[in-house]
């Protein structure tokens, strides 16, 4: 069953702002799949129409098999909004009970859950202060924590390492493998595209409103996979034909074949040139972001599918 | 009812974390020791726990006139001056950012997403909101409560309805506050509009004050010389009967047609001023009643026999006025009979006129807010 399948969802703000255009989307049980896009993207308006913070304009799909704000399945979501705030009036614990309580959480299962979360998050010894003396990161922690107060099946994080140190954020990764291993669902709005890359076992990417590209990192990138050979030297006129690219003293083979690629090493050795390196190269994350980008503004060029 | 527990929860601790809470709380304790410090002897009374004398023949212990006194100060000066005024200023300055921190952006996301409808959510959030109001005059009127009885012996239970009269008062307003909150998302803008919308009531509420009795009043003198020309025509009817060359006809008939002149005058003047007075009086049919609301508990706690303080400022003596005789086109027999009138009035408003009408005007505001509230994107 899928965590999440949407299908259509459109919004358009008041006087005529297209946040949504039409997205489809679908994430699988116990996979962590992130949302990624540049600014004004729609990825936060996507998260809050899921959440009911927003109303579509029009949106069918379900989320854990129920329709879209369905009270039954908002009651299983763990949710961290982006630029959160919480009351400041409140201790740690309180946060979370008081979070949990509006979730449906018994008090006997809120006590005992708050604890270990509060443990788990690295903040065992702050729950009974008050959050106007947390750091940022800290704070954003207890907003994990928070999150999966209600055992979620579904969590829903939008920026979650915002803030957070470079220590903090490997705990976080490591928190999120774990809960996968759970069998949570999460899904993943971040723009840390290094973490996603790193976590992720399913993107998708989105630009102006729309999902141009959707999947697993490997399968989105299979087709930028090449071997490049570095050389000492000019390279030879017969380089520029039987390989696919030529740039500089890098000759570039499309494919990850390197069988194929072993008669055009003989080939250069026997003319007398050093080969200095040859690798295996597939497109990052960051770099397939870019092609999505630049897709969407000039759809002719290349690449991209959602 | 573990949703509605945590919004009750989350609501105290939000007020209590506010110095503002805990120094209206100490001022209206203050207030109720001092209310307690009022005592009565067999001399009169004592004010500050015996620190100051006042000897009276009438304001003793034990006498209607000492009950009445007490009373007296709690629903015409507690009630209606400290918790109808200084205590709903303080406390709308209080609750005035909980709507518009309610719905703030970084806090209003979170609560959305939880399985509760956004009006359940909108309504229990109001309701609890108004829990400022609901402790600090519950405390206050258990206090006076407990005072009446330990000076008076009078365990008076009508005392506690200035809990529920002072929380609708407070609600009218408060209803106002969330509506400007949930528009603007400022308290400050919330606050200063609903400081005008008060201060708008105030005004009606007494301009219809000051037409009902200018009419009352008119129409009082209008039947008064009415009665006035019926006497002096009964009058003459008797003396042109027994004498048709009376000297005295000519007198009378003059003193007739003055006072046709004067009816006619106060007629005319009733019926120019009687469609403001109807026009205002619609008007205020319309707005929330807060004077009237809290002039129930002055109606509830007082007694037929009782002194009622609030009459006594007004000059209405009805227990002196029963054993003199005045004249009845005499200035004060006159101003007796229109705040008699007036007052008579305002005891026949009933609690549907009072309340019910209120409550109508609260309820469309806060449909309008919850609307808003319900249809709005975050």
């Amino acid at each position: 069953m899928s965590a999440i399948n949407l299908k259509d969802v459109y919004k358009t703000y008041r006087g005529g702002v297209h946040a949504l255009r039409g997205v489809s989307l679908d994430v699988h049980d116990g996979e962590i799949f992130g949302l990624l896009g540049p600014n004004g993207a729609g990825k936060s308006t996507l998260v809050k129409v899921m959440m009911t913070v927003i109303h579509a304009t029009r949106a069918s799909g379900t989320v854990l098999g129920l329709p879209i704000g369905h009270a039954e399945g908002l009651k299983h979501i763990g949710y961290l909004p982006e630029h959160h705030r919480f009351p400041e009036y409140l201790t740690g614990t309180q946060v979370l009970h008081y979070y949990a309580a509006l979730s449906g959480v018994e008090r006997t299962t809120r006590k005992k859950r708050a604890v270990t979360l509060l443990g788990r998050l690295g903040l065992e010894d702050w729950g009974k202060k008050r959050i106007n003396t947390y750091s940022k990161g800290m704070l954003q922690r207890l907003g994990i924590a928070q999150a999966l107060m209600n055992n979620p099946k579904l969590l829903v994080l939008d920026e979650p390492t915002d803030g957070v140190d470079p220590l903090g954020r490997r705990e976080i990764r490591d928190l999120l493998s774990e809960l996968k291993d759970e069998g949570h669902a999460i899904f993943l709005n971040s723009h840390l595209l290094s973490e996603l890359e790193m976590v992720c076992d399913r993107v998708a990417i989105m630009v102006k409103g729309k999902v141009t590209m959707q999947g697993t990192i490997e399968g989105l990138t299979c087709d930028s996979k090449r071997i490049e050979v570095e050389i000492d030297g000019e390279p030879p006129e017969w380089a520029q034909t039987l390989f696919d690219k030529v740039q500089g003293r890098t000759l570039t083979k499309l494919g990850d074949d390197i069988v194929a690629v072993q008669p055009l090493l003989d080939r250069l050795r026997a003319e007398q040139f050093t080969i200095r390196s040859m690798k295996p190269v597939r497109e990052s994350l960051e770099d397939l972001f870019m092609r999505a980008v630049d897709y969407i503004d000039n759809p002719g060029s290349h690449g991209g599918a959602a | 009812m573990t949703v509605f527990k945590a919004l009750v929860i989350d609501a105290y601790r939000e007020l209590s974390a506010a110095k503002l809470f805990w120094l209206t709380l100490g001022l209206s304790a203050l207030v109720v020791v001092v209310y307690g410090s009022i005592g009565f002897n067999a001399e009169g009374m004592t004010i500050l726990f015996g620190l100051f004398d006042i000897e009276s023949e009438y304001i003793r212990d034990g006498s209607p006139w000492a009950r009445g006194l007490y009373l007296g100060i709690y629903s015409n000066f507690l009630v209606t001056i400290w918790l109808a005024w200084v205590a709903s200023v303080l406390a709308l300055i209080s609750t005035c950012s909980i709507f518009p921190n309610f719905v703030s952006e970084g806090a209003i996301e979170l609560t959305l997403s939880k399985p509760i409808t956004r009006l359940s959510l909108f309504l229990i959030k109001y309701l609890v909101s108004m829990l400022f109001v609901m402790l600090q005059v519950s405390i206050f009127c258990f206090g006076i409560f407990l005072c009446v009885g330990l000076r008076l012996g009078e365990w008076n239970w009508m005392i506690l309805a200035g809990i529920p009269i002072v929380t609708l008062f407070y609600s009218y307003l408060f209803a106002v506050t969330v509506f400007v909150g949930m528009i603007t998302k400022s308290g400050i803008a919330a606050l200063l509009v609903t400081g005008v919308f008060w201060m708008t009531l105030f005004s009606v509420s007494l301009s219809e004050g000051i037409l009902t009795t200018i009419v009352t009043s008119q129409e009082v003198q209008a039947d008064r010389f009415q009665e006035g020309i019926e006497k002096q025509q009964s009058q003459l009817d008797e003396i042109i009967l027994k004498s048709p060359e009376d000297f005295r006809i000519e007198t009378r008939q003059a003193r007739i047609d003055k006072l046709n002149l004067d009816n006619k005058d106060a007629i005319e003047l009733l019926g120019k001023i009687k469609p403001w007075q109807t026009g205002i009086a619609w008007t205020l049919t319309l707005l929330p009643k807060t004077a009237q609301t809290i002039g129930l508990l002055e109606r509830w706690l007082s007694t037929d026999d009782g002194f009622d303080i609030a009459a006594i400022m007004q000059g209405d003596m009805r227990e002196l006025e029963e054993i003199e005789e005045f004249e009845p086109t005499s200035h004060n027999a006159l101003r007796r009979e229109t705040n008699r009138r007036v007052q008579d009035d305002y005891e026949d408003r009933s609690l549907w006129y009072i309340v019910g009408t209120s409550v109508l005007f609260e309820c469309l505001i806060l449909g309008f807010a919850s609307m808003i509230f319900c249809r709005r994107d975050f």
